[in-house]
């Protein structure tokens, strides 16, 4: 039940931001999400009419908003940013053999960063090119930020660019602090 | 008052209308916004700034950009900053440093007059006999060679990185600089602009490079406004890059931030550092480099008092005499080390302001005035031949002395690449080869030295640089530049010395040319034994002297003997800034918050933070026994969600299981747990946990809180050789886990509302069971690590806090009360459960701890299996027992040794005062032939105080498990 679902980072909203011109951060931990991974994990896409062509490192839309994420040749992640977790994920349940599920909705912190100066801020915390340029939309990468390992997605959330932030549940909240300690210079002023 | 400034186009970078006002040396001085320490000091004619390093002699600016040592002051939080890089900030209070008494009366000047007695390498030959007198002298001489104090209050500073990415990166941002740049970006490329000065156009902004001087600021504000308004140049100034690493990472520094920049290519516009020419007392306060007094007039608007001798090896010195004269200088004469100028309308330019020139002539001694801190004048000499000179000297009085020798590239970024220094004889300079793929050179530093084939040679250079990124680019421009900028021999030995060849390390002629006569020719050897170029300057003054006095001393050509192998830092650098943002990653459970408002005292327990116990650290005794008397008598609950847990799952997770644990799981039933203990291919013990076998092709698997990284690398690392079919998956942070245990724990869980049986009979100790508690998915297991009936539940981890909540008000008619690790650690030591790490080190079999029933030597195979065989058929070396002491005993400490006739024959692993049992108890590695239940040890307790402790048997609490079994 969703009454259960308290998140770490207890649904945050950065309150500097300006949506669009400066930096936004939004705590989503509590969307939606899923995942498989298998040999038949693509399959299993497919079967459920999924995006199923992926690239490793990439993300796509599907319908109703939610977004495909590949990992890996065998690892997908499915997002639903829109819509509140109901509290059945992770479950104990078992797919077909090759087909196993992921328990990103426990695992990871979900973050969403928004803003002009995205790339910039992020820089800071992390030593991959996330400028429009080197990482387009769809891109994704599995790297570090603030020494946490983090995958970060560049993908449109409400006609907007974003990037999405995954990171350990434990090291939410010190994700979430360092992020604000460096996004503090891009907001000073407003 | 000061005396006023010079009026535009001088004083480029100051505010005539924002006064600055600081304190130096207890007087007041003022300056303009935009004034560095040093400007401001000299206009108001204060030359002292510093003194030396090692002779203590009065020191002021030489070059006037930061390149120098002479200008080290201390600010009231660091030492050893630049007076020429530190701006001038109002209520400042800044000081000189490396005296005793004051910067004008320094006691320590005496050293200057016992120099002889110092030469070269004195320390090392002076100060090692007797033995461990060094000890003695050390204080002394660190004490007169002090490079000021440390102010150890001072709080950190906020210091971080960015990461830049850029097509090319173009450091310096000069005529050849920015003429790169654009170039660059108008072909494509995104371009990162570095200069070390906050006002781009590098030499632009202060040396005329013509007589006329017509076109220069023309020139300067046409490529400033289109650097500034080119959408593809980024511009960093105020920003020193200080190294160049492989694949053109560099890193740069501006104010308190590291910049990490990742350029696909590089175009070092760096220029060339301008050389001084080297005569007796040439060091003096108020002789300086040409571009210096260039820097002071042009960019701070100050006319130093004169009367001025400019000392020229090139024209370039010429041009600098003409505008000090524009500007108001008096100029006492011009002194050429030719016997003409190349550009032979020079002299009538000087002719023309009155000014006297002395050709084929060198200043060869400087004289100080009465106060012996500023020089008061020359004595001129004819040149006879190389480095001798004539015997009819002039006199000349002056306050001031302007000096260009040549100029040296400024090689050091080069370098760090690889590339080579070749030293040209017909011009008398250094030029780089071999550069790394990808890095392109520009304007002086690259040999070149007139204005238009700087500003070609930089295009040109962004050329090479759209090239490299497979742009198109145009066809380079031919370059012509045959001006002869550096004078082959300007150095002049004096017979009373003094004539300074390195400034930082106060290192003269002699001590040069006495480092070869010693034997040591190689120049690298040279400067580990004078320590030339070693101070902050890092041979930018001294390397080309140096490589000429040696080449000279044992008859091999310059580029024979070459330079100093160049390494990062360039300048100088903070280790605050190095250091960056301070990331140390906390990971939390979903409890932390409520752990916190029950008043927990949280340790470190790997990266995660956890409960100790709960309340006042200084009742920390009676806390834990609170909480253990809970847990035995009542019910307890502790967050254990810092447990590793792993899920496999596959056809082949069993057999997986089977070979990395050291225990039998083939047949391990549905619904039960296991002990699971792993061995590495030593046959150690190196971690262990709980396994769940929750499907015939699903166990989830714990491990310790730190091991967890470790073995789930493992089993990666052997699944990748055994290629068994099945998944496994780091689930740590996915579930977390509480531990609530206690006689009424069965009641708590029930209170809370579970939908699994759980009597003894449907949910036997050992069982695991998958439901709801409290309406949330969980994983329960029986398990009896504190010794008292217990679950274990493992639930998703959004929803843990709010379990935690369910149950403590669940647990409410039972008085449940949450427990902390120490207390946990207590209660498993009363029933003899070792820690994996704690009670066990590098060395651990299982035979030694107590673990050969966790071994199954019936399987084939599991990891570690043959080192163990051969380790447990050998007989024992050591053994892990448990021990009691009385209450009123010493208590032995983790670690404490254990004795055997005097001899080191174990450690403690774990002591703690039980409440429960009254006594003390522990756990110790000991000799086998004493580890049996009657016998005793020496325990050598603190203050080498020993206890004999009686071996007893495990486990101290609850011999027959019964509490568990309930």
């Amino acid at each position: 039940m969703t009454s259960n679902l308290v998140s770490p980072l207890r649904c945050q909203t950065s309150e500097d931001g300006d949506r669009g011109t400066s930096l936004w951060l939004h705590d989503l931990s509590l969307a939606t999400r899923s995942g498989v991974r298998g040999v038949q994990a693509r399959e299993w896409l497919k079967s459920e009419s999924l995006p199923h062509e992926l690239q490793p490192n990439t993300i796509e839309t599907a319908s109703n908003n939610r977004l495909v994420m590949a990992l890996s040749t065998r690892e997908f992640w499915l997002l639903d940013p829109d819509n509140l977790s109901q509290g059945t994920e992770p479950t104990f349940e078992r797919r077909e053999p090759g087909v196993w599920p992921l328990y990103n909705q426990n695992s990871h912190a979900w973050l969403v960063l928004s803003g002009e100066p995205r790339a910039d801020m992020l820089a800071k915390l992390c030593g991959v090119d996330l400028r429009p340029k080197a990482f387009p939309l769809g891109s994704v990468a599995q790297t570090q930020m603030a020494l946490v390992s983090t995958v970060i997605a560049h993908h449109l959330w409400r006609d907007e660019p974003v990037f999405s932030l995954f990171t350990d549940q434990s090291l939410a909240d010190f994700a979430w602090q360092a992020l604000q300690d460096a996004m503090a210079e891009f907001n000073t002023g407003r | 008052m000061s005396p006023p400034r010079l009026e535009h186009p001088f004083g480029q970078l100051i505010d005539r209308d924002t006064p600055v006002t600081f304190e130096f040396e207890g007087e007041t001085v003022q300056g303009y916004k935009g004034d560095n320490v040093a400007s401001a000091l000299l206009s108001q004619s204060r030359w002292l700034i510093s003194r030396s390093f090692k002779y203590h002699r009065p020191r002021g600016p030489l070059s006037l950009a930061g390149h120098d040592a002479n200008t080290l002051i201390q600010t009231t939080t660091a030492a050893n900053r630049l007076a020429e890089d530190l701006p001038a900030q109002e209520q400042n209070v800044l000081s000189g440093q490396n005296y005793w008494g004051s910067l004008k009366t320094d006691y320590y000047a005496i050293l200057d007059r016992l120099g002889r007695f110092m030469p070269v390498g004195f320390y090392y030959r002076a100060f090692f006999k007797p033995r461990g007198v060094w000890r003695f002298w050390e204080n002394i001489i660190r004490s007169a060679a002090g490079l000021g104090v440390a102010n150890l209050e001072v709080e950190a500073r906020y210091t971080d990185k960015q990461y830049l990415f850029c097509d090319v990166a173009v450091i310096g941002a000069g005529p050849a600089g920015l003429n790169a740049a654009l170039t660059a970006a108008a072909g494509g490329a995104e371009v990162l602009l570095v200069d070390e000065q906050e006002l781009l156009g590098g030499a632009l902004t202060y040396h005329r490079f013509t007589l006329e001087d017509k076109s220069r600021a023309q020139t300067l504000e046409a490529l400033s406004n289109a650097i500034a308004n080119h959408d593809r140049i980024r511009v960093l100034s105020g920003a020193t890059c200080n190294a160049w690493f492989s694949d053109h990472y560099l890193p740069v520094f501006q104010g308190d931030r590291l910049y990490k920049v990742r350029a696909k290519t590089c175009v070092l516009a760096t220029g060339s550092s301008e050389q001084p020419v080297v005569f007796r007392n040439n060091d003096l306060p108020g002789i300086v480099l040409c571009s210096g007094l260039e820097r002071l007039m042009m960019h701070h608007g100050v006319c130093p008092e004169g009367p001025a001798v400019i000392l020229a090896g090139n024209d370039d010195a010429y041009l600098t005499a003409l505008t000090a004269a524009e500007a108001g200088l008096s100029i006492a004469g011009v002194v050429d080390l030719r016997s003409e100028p190349d550009d032979l309308a020079l002299p009538a330019a000087l002719s023309e302001r009155g000014i006297t020139l002395y050709q084929n002539a060198t200043v060869y001694e400087a004289h100080s005035d009465k106060s012996g801190l500023q020089l008061g004048a020359v004595t001129i000499h004819p040149i006879e031949s190389k480095g001798k000179v004539g015997a009819t000297p002039t006199h000349l009085e002056c306050r001031l002395l302007a000096m260009s020798a040549g100029f040296m590239p400024a090689y050091q970024l080069a370098c760090h690449g690889g590339a080579k220094l070749t030293y040209h004889d017909d011009k008398s300079e250094f030029t780089l080869t071999e550069l790394p793929e990808g890095m392109h050179l520009a304007g002086s530093v690259n040999s070149t030295h007139d204005l238009k084939a700087v500003c070609a040679d930089g295009r040109n250079a962004g050329r090479a640089a759209l090239r490299a990124l497979a742009l198109e680019a145009d066809n380079d421009e031919t370059i012509h530049c045959e001006r002869h900028v550096n004078h082959p021999w300007p150095i002049f030995k004096h017979p009373k010395g003094r004539e300074f060849v390195d400034f930082d390390e106060d290192l003269q002629i002699k001590d040069i040319v006495n480092s070869a006569r010693l034997g040591y020719r190689d120049i690298q050897l040279v400067k580990r034994y004078s320590t030339v170029g070693m101070g902050p300057s890092q041979g930018r003054h001294s390397a080309l002297t140096t490589a000429r006095l040696i080449a000279d001393a044992t008859e091999r050509t310059v580029t024979e003997t070459g330079v100093t192998t160049a390494r990062p830092p360039v300048k100088p650098e903070s280790l605050g800034v190095l250091a960056g943002r301070r990331f140390h990653p906390i990971r939390k459970t979903p409890m932390d918050q409520r752990h916190r408002a029950l008043g927990a005292h949280m340790i470190p327990a790997g990266s995660w933070r956890r409960p100790a116990f709960y309340g006042e650290l200084d009742h920390r005794t009676a806390n834990i026994a609170a909480e253990a008397h809970a847990v035995r008598n009542g019910v307890g609950m502790i967050d254990v969600s810092t447990l590793g847990g792993i899920e496999l799952r596959g056809p082949d997770a069993a057999e997986f299981m089977n070979r990395i644990y050291t225990y039998g799981f083939l047949k391990q039933p549905v619904g039960k747990t296991r002990y699971a203990a792993l061995a590495n291919e030593q046959g150690v013990i190196i971690d262990d946990g709980v396994a769940a076998r929750l499907a015939e092709d699903h166990f989830y698997v714990t491990a310790t809180t730190t091991g967890v990284d470790r073995v789930y690398s493992e089993m990666l690392r052997w699944n990748a050789q055994w290629r068994l079919d099945l998944d496994i998956a780091q689930v740590t942070s996915a579930f977390s886990a509480v531990n609530v245990a206690g006689p009424f724990s069965r009641d708590v869980l029930e209170q809370a509302g579970c939908n699994i049986e759980l009597s003894s009979e449907a949910f036997p100790y050992l069982a695991c069971r998958e439901g709801t508690v409290a309406g949330i998915p969980a994983r329960l297991m029986r398990v009896g690590f504190v010794g008292e009936l217990g679950f274990e539940l493992h639930v998703p981890s959004l929803m843990a806090q709010t379990l935690w909540d369910k149950l403590m008000v669940a647990g409410e008619p039972f008085n449940i009360k949450p427990f902390g690790v120490e207390t946990q650690r207590l209660l498993r030591l009363e029933k003899g459960h070792i820690i994996i790490g704690q009670d066990t080190d590098g060395m651990s079999h299982p035979g030694e701890v107590g673990l050969a029933w966790a071994i199954n030597r019936k399987k084939p195979f599991f990891v570690g299996r043959r080192s163990v065989d051969i380790l447990m058929s050998q007989p024992l070396k050591r053994q892990l027992v448990g021990f009691t002491l009385s209450p009123s005993a010493p208590k032995p400490e983790e670690g404490h040794l254990v004795l055997r006739n005097g001899d080191i024959v174990g450690t403690v692993t774990s002591c703690e005062y039980s409440p429960t049992l009254g006594k003390v108890i522990g756990l110790a590695y000991v000799h086998p032939a004493d580890a049996e239940p009657g016998s005793a040890v020496t325990i050598r307790t603190a203050n080498a105080v020993c206890v004999q402790a009686p071996i007893a048997t495990l486990p101290f609490y609850d011999p027959g498990n019964e509490r568990q079994l309930l």
